[in-house]
């Protein structure tokens, strides 16, 4: 009984490591794509990534002013203050095109994620 | 301008409904108000410091730090606001069986304005930064500044009025119906936030995404003004997806579990009064 349970133990253990190192391959992976704000405008306005694919998005505000990252079809929301670097994590995405926006700036500041195969 | 108002109101409103909520749950079970100062003083001045550090906020941890406040705020609020419909669910059982007068005194008391003060203010410090950031984007365009200024105050008094009306709304309302009603309320809120907390962690790459389990959007798109509305008042999600699901139904399963125990309990009880 004893012997079971330890085996029992040592299973989940393995487990666990397996689930940490797949984890770990899986983060290494992941493809960066690079966003820009300038004067309230994104660029590129649309950028392309590879389809049912972990994508690591990275945006770069070049504005002094503070801008909100935001999209309803992504699903995500995220301040980026003025000069700011901000990372964000999206995907894996089914082909489309998934539009953003800056919330802030929401006339000028737009642009679509397309996601193709 | 116009921008600005949209943009207050909808950070206003979710806090501005909570707040007519939990002022209405107080005066109903004849609580004094003088934790909403409290709430809303740490609230504001927590508002002001995530505003003003917001820089700072988001650098730290790896570039995480903004998604992991986020989430410990929002996860704060679903945690009082659990413990909260805890405390609903006898009174309102009670008030049904005409015994909440009893039930009442020195079961709410204390615990209570913990929790109202601990939603409130986390609801309003969150809320209120991005305002804050918001309008701090104009501090060196005056002429722009004064537009958005007014657009933001237009903003924050529909706001306002709306939870004015929404708290007289609950007040009149007979306790028999609020307390049920309230309970339905702060749980679908706390669902909704418990959502958040999901997508907080999953911007940030420690929870993976899925596929959206449906797109209800063809019924309320999140960009109408229903969907805004839904949005946020309930959290409303035309596309969740099924990590976004698991956390709502474990942040609600409590309270689920407490109305089946309280329920079964009144069952029994008839059966032995007969």
């Amino acid at each position: 009984m004893t012997l079971l349970r330890m085996n029992n133990r040592r299973n989940v253990c393995l487990l666990w490591l397996c689930a940490l190192l797949t984890c770990a391959s899986a983060r290494g992976e992941v493809p960066i794509f690079t966003l820009e704000i300038r004067d309230h405008l994104f660029y590129p306005s649309t950028l392309v990534v590879p389809a049912r694919t972990k994508v690591k998005l990275i945006v770069i505000n070049r504005d002094t002013t503070p801008e909100e990252f935001e999209s309803y079809e992504l699903n995500r929301e995220k301040v980026i203050m003025g000069g700011a670097k901000a990372t964000i994590f999206i995907g894996p995405l089914a082909p489309g095109d998934y539009p953003f926006f800056g919330e802030f700036n929401p006339k000028t500041a737009q642009g679509v994620i397309r996601v193709e195969d | 301008m116009v921008e600005a108002v949209l943009l207050v109101l909808r950070e206003i409103l979710e806090a501005a409904m909570i707040i007519s909520l939990l002022l209405a749950l107080s005066r109903q079970l004849n609580q004094n108000h003088r934790w909403i100062l409290i709430a809303v003083m740490i609230g504001l001045l927590g508002s002001w410091l995530l505003g003003h550090y917001a820089y700072a906020i988001a650098e730290s941890l790896d570039g995480q730090g903004q998604e992991l406040l986020n989430a410990s705020l929002y996860l704060a609020v679903v945690l009082s606001a659990m413990l909260l419909s805890l405390h609903i669910i006898p009174l309102s059982i009670a008030v049904w069986k005409n015994r909440l007068p009893d039930a009442a005194q020195g079961y709410v008391q204390h615990s209570l304005y913990g929790l109202f003060i601990v939603t409130v203010s986390c609801s309003v410090a969150r809320e209120g930064s991005e305002i804050w950031i918001y309008l701090s984007g104009f501090i060196h365009q005056p002429a722009v500044l004064e537009s958005a200024l007014i657009g933001g105050a237009i903003g924050a008094g529909i706001g306002m009025s709306l939870g004015a009306i929404a708290y007289y709304l609950f007040v009149f309302m007979p306790r028999k119906y609020f307390l049920p009603l309230c309970l339905v309320m702060v749980t679908l809120v706390m669902g909704g936030l418990a959502m958040q907390v999901a997508k907080q962690l999953m911007q940030i790459g420690w929870l993976d995404s899925t596929a959206p389990l449906w797109d209800s959007s063809f019924v309320v798109s999140e960009q109408s003004w229903l969907g805004q509305l839904l949005y946020a008042l309930l959290g409303y999600d035309a596309s969740p997806d099924a990590t976004q699901i698991i956390f709502y139904l474990v942040a609600i399963l409590p309270t689920l579990m407490g109305i089946l125990w309280h329920a079964t309990r009144l069952k029994e009880s008839h059966y032995v009064q007969r």
